[in-house]
Formats: C-alpha cells, structure tokens, sequence
C-alpha cells in the first residue's frame, strides 16, 4: 500500500527539470515575427518518487507548457528533463515510445479529450493495445477491473463518452491514463471542469488512487484550494518562471514571495476585504519587465528588483525576491470557519462510497 | 426591510422539448432589497442561470414564466419584448460570465458603454462618450480616455469585464444582474471585480444579484443567500447565518466538498450521485437520491421551504437535523 516510499532518497527523483526553457514565436496578422513568448524561461524542479508536486499560477503564466515539456510532449529549446535520472531529450523516437507507458497525462476537460466515436472499452483499451500490456483474451477483463477501480460498474464499458456526465467522463480519462500502468501523471486542471459536489468525488478519487498505486503526480492547476488539499510540494510560477516552490505546508503558511502572498490573499472565503488587493494586470510575456517580473505590481519593489533576475535557492523552500528577507512577516491567514464542529459533525454523514454513479 | 427591488414569487420556467416539458426552474420565490447583494449559489444545471435570464427578459424563445416577477413593485413577466427591452440597461442590467462574447467586438469601449446613455437617458453622443469615459475611470480602467477609443479585442479578460461592469451601471439601474462574472478571470483578477461591484453598489443603491457557484465568494460579498438544486430553493437565508448553521443536507455537504486553503480535512465530503434529470424529476425532495438523512416521506413528498429560525428557511423534511446530532451523541 504504500507504495515507493521505501526508495525515497535512494534512487534519482521521479522527475527532474534542470534550467528547461521554450519559447513560442508570435508574428502580426501580416506573419512578420513580433518576438517571442517566453513560456517557460528557465525552470528547474525535481519530483520525488510517490509525491505530488503542484505547479500553481495564473493564465498565461506557463504551467500548462511546463507540463507537457515535462512529457516531451513539446520540445523545449534548452534545458534537460531527467525521468528516473535518464534524459528524455538523449532518447530515440522508439525509446521514448517506449518509455511513454510509464508517463500519462489527464486533461481539463473530459469533453474534449475523449473520442466520440469510442466506446468506453475501446477507449481504455486503447492504451493497453498500444504499448502491449495485456494479450487481447485478458484485453476486457483489464479494462472491467480499472472502471471499478475508477468507481465505474463495469457494465458501462459498451457505452459511447456522451452517455456519460463530466465527472464520469473524467473518471473514463483516469482510467485510460492508469491503463499502460505509468508511474507519473500529469493532471493538467483535472478537476477544474467540474461541479464542486463531483469535483470533491474525483478529487477523493485520485488521492486513493495516488496513495494506493504510489503514483507520482504532477498536478497543474490555478485553484489553491484543491492544490492544498492534494499536494506534498508546490511551486509558483509567474510569466514562465518559478517565483517560489517548497513543501505545500510551508508555502501556504509562510508564503515568502510578495505574489504567492497576493495569490493566497485572493482566494475568496477569508472574510470581506481581507485581502489587499492586486493592482493591474499580468504583463505580456513577449516583453516582460526586467529582472524581477513581479516587480510592475509587486508593492514592494525596489531599485534592485528592476535591474537583476532574482535568483532561485536550489532546494528547501526557496523564493525567487531580493526582499524575502526584509518583508514584514506574512499574514496569518484567516479562514472562515463559521459552522465550527456542528458543522464537521453533519458533514461526516457524507461518506465516500466511492461509486460513480 | 425596505421594499424590494426585485421580488420572485412561485417562479416557474418552462421549455417544451421533444422529449416533454423541461421545468429547469421549479416554484422559486425569493427578494432582493436596495443596497444589498443576494448570491444565488447552486451547481450547473440547478437553474440560476435561466432565472437571470427570466429576470431580464432574455429567455431563449419557447420559454414560459409562470408565477411572478416584480421590478419595483411592477409585474414584469408579462410584459412585452418592446417593454422589456425599454427596462434592460436602463432599470435593470446584467453582467455575463464571458466579457468577449458579451461585447460587440465592432465597437469602441467607449461607444459601448456611450450607448446605454444615449437610448436611456437620451444624452447627445458626445455628451453620452464623455460619460462613458468617466464610467471608464469609475471602474479603474487606467488612461481610460484612451481606453475607451479601444477595440475589446485590444483589451484583457479583467478590462473588458470592467467595461461590462461600466456599461451595466452606467444608467444606475435599480438593479444588476451578475452571472458568474468572474469565473472566466484569474483570482487576483476576480478579487478586483468583485471589489469593484461592492463599491459600485453602495455608491449607487443598487440591488445585486450575484449568481455563482463559489461558496468563498458568497461569503465575502452576499448579503443574503438563496441555495439552488435541480431548480428548487433548498435553503434561504442571510449570508451569516448560512455560514453559521447551514439547514440543508445539500448546503451542508457543499459547504464540505470544497477543499479549504487550511487543508485540514484528509477526505473531502463527498455527495455522491448526480443531479435528477429534470424531464423526471423524482416525486419527493429532488436531493433525497443523495442526501445520507433521507427517509421514506422525502422519496415521496416534496419539502416545502418552511422557517427553520428567523429568516432562514429551508425546504426538508429533516429540518432542523441537529436532533440527529444528538441521537449520535
């Protein structure tokens, strides 16, 4: 049950970034090229066996590219991404087939990503076709057995994607991605699709899931909420770079960048007006503010901020800001708790049964 | 409480379908005082969305409003597409989830927002553009005399809903309608709009009608709150007491399934299921399927929403449950 946890420390990180960049061309509407957008400019993060790693930030800020340049779905123009300590970039187009079936990634939205034209079955069995998993007599009772895993009777393999809602469709999609039995997922908004009610199902879902199959998981998402529920470390990006990564503990309670602070402070539910506000909006990324590029709606910036790139620690809970260590403290935040144990006490009527139904 | 802005009472909608009638709203009655804000809260598909719509008048066509719907007092709901097009921006505004489909994307900002003024308090187009400028720097659009000569592809997610924001209040309606006005932008973003509307509204008196699906947000800026499922009111009540003792099993459990910026609880409680299929709708309460205090008499008649304590109406059989409580106890 638990897992790799007996490994942790023993052999190289799951997943390690070093120093990965891309960056997309942009051209006007006449295709002369306008620059660049730096997506990613510079990441370097490691993912330990059997954690779960949450990348957080706004639109645009280069989370969902970081996450499909830790696949190699693209390219990245510099940098190295090491799974099990082995350099994806350094591998055959054959090689990395291959090593495929140990990396999946789940999307946002369940409408999209799965064919129409698909049952369930053939869906979920796609992959194990795919990569040779099972011989095609084990074919139906593998796919029977990871519905149920996913709280899908098994029974509903015969049905086509719009017979379902979107958290059943969402489970669908989890059940294609544990199909070649990967060892890292990357879940780029996994749950943000959904209704709050199915959103805590699917969440409840994948932790067992996390916890049971020792899955290291790569979770992308912009809502804090869910990132602190599931998350054993968490790293901040804004406009393509990491401001702030550590354990998911520390960062929220001790938040030391002046963003992850205003984040934090803007999350709604911690009472009216509680949080000072943000001004503006984010910069473009073609041509983003120098050195620090919080700096444009940081209320703290300095001189310094505008002339040198902040530099990143290489481990603990680092921050990428001149001013860490002479920022006033961060404000302890103060969530509601209005319907105190009364509260806690109906709520635990709500059991989890696990079904999908 | 002063007289309401906007008083629902027994509302239905209706749409015929090929498969029968569809009843996306169900005998909803609630009110909406000057000044204060009333959150609609409810997940897809329980009806908030097409009650804004019956509200402004813009259901889609075969769409019937039974029951009552007053605006000051007057009926609307039986008025005329004519009328209520002479109500809309004028007395009453909305503001949409989705600023880019919201704007015409063939005119200025400032044309936009200008043109409210001009039909609805018949200012002459420049004195019309001035004022929109002005609403423009009202809601902290920066340089907005430049801004508002601006194209709304040419502006962000956040300015463009600043300038759905200004066009809705240009006229100082009695009352704005926001959908889920903040669910398409980013967090620092949504805690700006939503700012911004609570401003607004104490400057101007306005009513507002928040409709979301975000129990944080309710929290920090309703007044008063209607909880919808599958069409019906679940539980009615002032922001605070809601919070505080929350009535419904389906409020309960809501309030439980969002995970919190604390953590805290290792498992999140989790409603199982999925809502009815309203061309069905089961004969009892709608969430007894769900709901872990169900008996028999809930599977079989509907609740009606009775007063629980002062103000703070729920509709189930159950209520209040804290007698539950002290069985297990």
């Amino acid at each position: 049950m638990s897992g790799a946890g007996g490994k942790i420390g023993v052999t190289a990180p799951m997943l390690e970034l070093r120093d990965v960049a891309r960056a997309f061309p942009v051209r006007d509407a006449l295709g002369r090229s306008k620059g660049a957008v730096r997506a990613v400019d510079g990441v370097s993060l490691s993912v330990p066996r059997g954690s779960v790693l949450a990348i957080v930030g706004e639109s645009g800020c280069g989370k969902s590219t970081l996450g499909r340049l830790a696949l190699r779905l693209i390219e990245p123009d510099s940098g190295s991404i090491l799974f099990e300590g082995e350099d994806l970039r350094s591998l055959s187009a054959a090689a990395l087939r291959a090593r495929r079936r140990d990396m999946q990634l789940i999307f946002q939205d369940p409408f999209a990503s799965l064919d129409p034209r698909m049952t369930v079955e053939q869906a979920v069995a796609e992959p194990l076709r795919l990569h040779g998993i099972v011989p095609r007599a084990k074919e139906r009772d593998r796919v029977a057995e990871l519905l149920s895993r996913v709280g899908l009777r098994p029974e509903l393999a015969r049905r086509w994607p719009h017979e379902f809602s979107g958290g059943q469709r969402q489970r669908i999609a989890i059940a294609r991605a544990l199909a070649s039995g990967p060892k890292l997922i990357v879940g780029d908004e996994p749950v943000s699709a959904l209704d709050v009610s199915v959103q805590a199902q699917v969440i409840n879902l994948l932790q067992d899931l996390i916890r049971e199959l020792g899955l290291t998981f790569v979770l992308i998402s912009h809502d804090l909420g869910v990132v602190r529920h599931i998350a054993d470390r968490v790293a901040v990006m804004y406009l393509g770079r990491i401001v702030e990564e550590g354990p998911a503990a520390e960062v929220f309670g001790n938040p030391k960048h002046p963003y992850t602070r205003a984040l934090l402070a803007a999350v709604p539910g911690q009472g009216r007006g509680a949080a000072a506000l943000l001004e503006g909006d984010v910069p473009s990324p073609i041509n983003p503010p120098s050195g620090c590029r919080f700096r444009t709606r940081c209320p703290h910036a300095e001189a310094i901020c505008a002339e040198q790139v902040p530099p990143l620690a290489d481990h603990g809970h680092r921050a990428a800001c001149h001013l860490q260590h002479q920022l006033p403290p961060a404000i302890a935040r103060h969530e509601r708790d209005a319907g105190g144990e009364r509260l806690k006490r109906l709520q635990a009527f709500f059991s989890d049964q696990r079904t999908g139904e | 409480m002063a007289d309401p802005v906007l008083e629902l009472r027994d509302v239905t909608i209706s749409f015929p379908t090929d498969r029968g009638l569809l009843r996306p709203v169900d005998g909803i009655s609630f009110a909406v005082a000057p000044g204060r804000t009333t959150a609609v809260v409810g997940e897809s598909g329980c009806g908030k969305s097409v009650t804004a719509l019956a509200i402004m008048g813009l259901l889609p066509s075969g769409g019937r409003i039974g029951g009552s719907i007053r605006l000051a007092g007057r009926e609307v709901s039986t008025l005329t597409p004519e009328e209520w097009r002479g109500k809309r921006g004028g007395e009453m505004a909305m503001v949409f989830q989705e600023p880019m489909t919201s704007l015409n994307p063939a005119f200025t900002a400032g044309e936009q927002v200008a043109e409210a003024l001009r039909i609805h308090q018949r200012l002459d187009p420049k004195a019309a553009f001035d004022r929109a400028v002005e609403m423009l720097a009202r809601v902290r659009i920066p340089d907005a005399a430049r801004r508002a000569r601006q194209y709304p592809h040419q502006l962000s997610g956040g300015m463009r809903q600043r300038v759905m924001i200004a066009m809705a209040l240009a006229c100082r309606p009695r009352l704005l309608i926001a959908d889920e006005p903040t669910t398409a932008l980013d967090v620092t973003v949504q805690a700006q709009i939503l700012a911004l509307i609570d401003e607004m509204k104490r400057e101007t008196g306005t009513a507002v009608v928040l409709i979301t699906h975000d129990l944080g947000v309710v929290a920090d800026h309703a007044d008063d709150v209607v909880v919808m499922y599958a069409g019906r009111v679940a539980e009615r009540a002032p922001a605070e007491q809601l919070f505080a003792t929350p009535q419904h099993p389906y409020t309960i459990g809501l309030l439980g399934a969002a995970p919190k910026l604390e953590g805290g609880a290792a498992r999140l409680a989790s409603i199982e299921g999925t809502v009815p299929d309203l061309l069905h709708p089961p004969a009892g309460c709608r969430f007894a399927a769900r709901c872990p205090f169900a008996i028999e008499k809930c599977r079989e008649q509907s609740p009606p929403l009775g007063e629980v304590l002062p103000g703070h109406n729920v509709a189930c059989w159950r209520a209040p449950l804290d007698t539950l409580l002290e069985v297990a106890a």
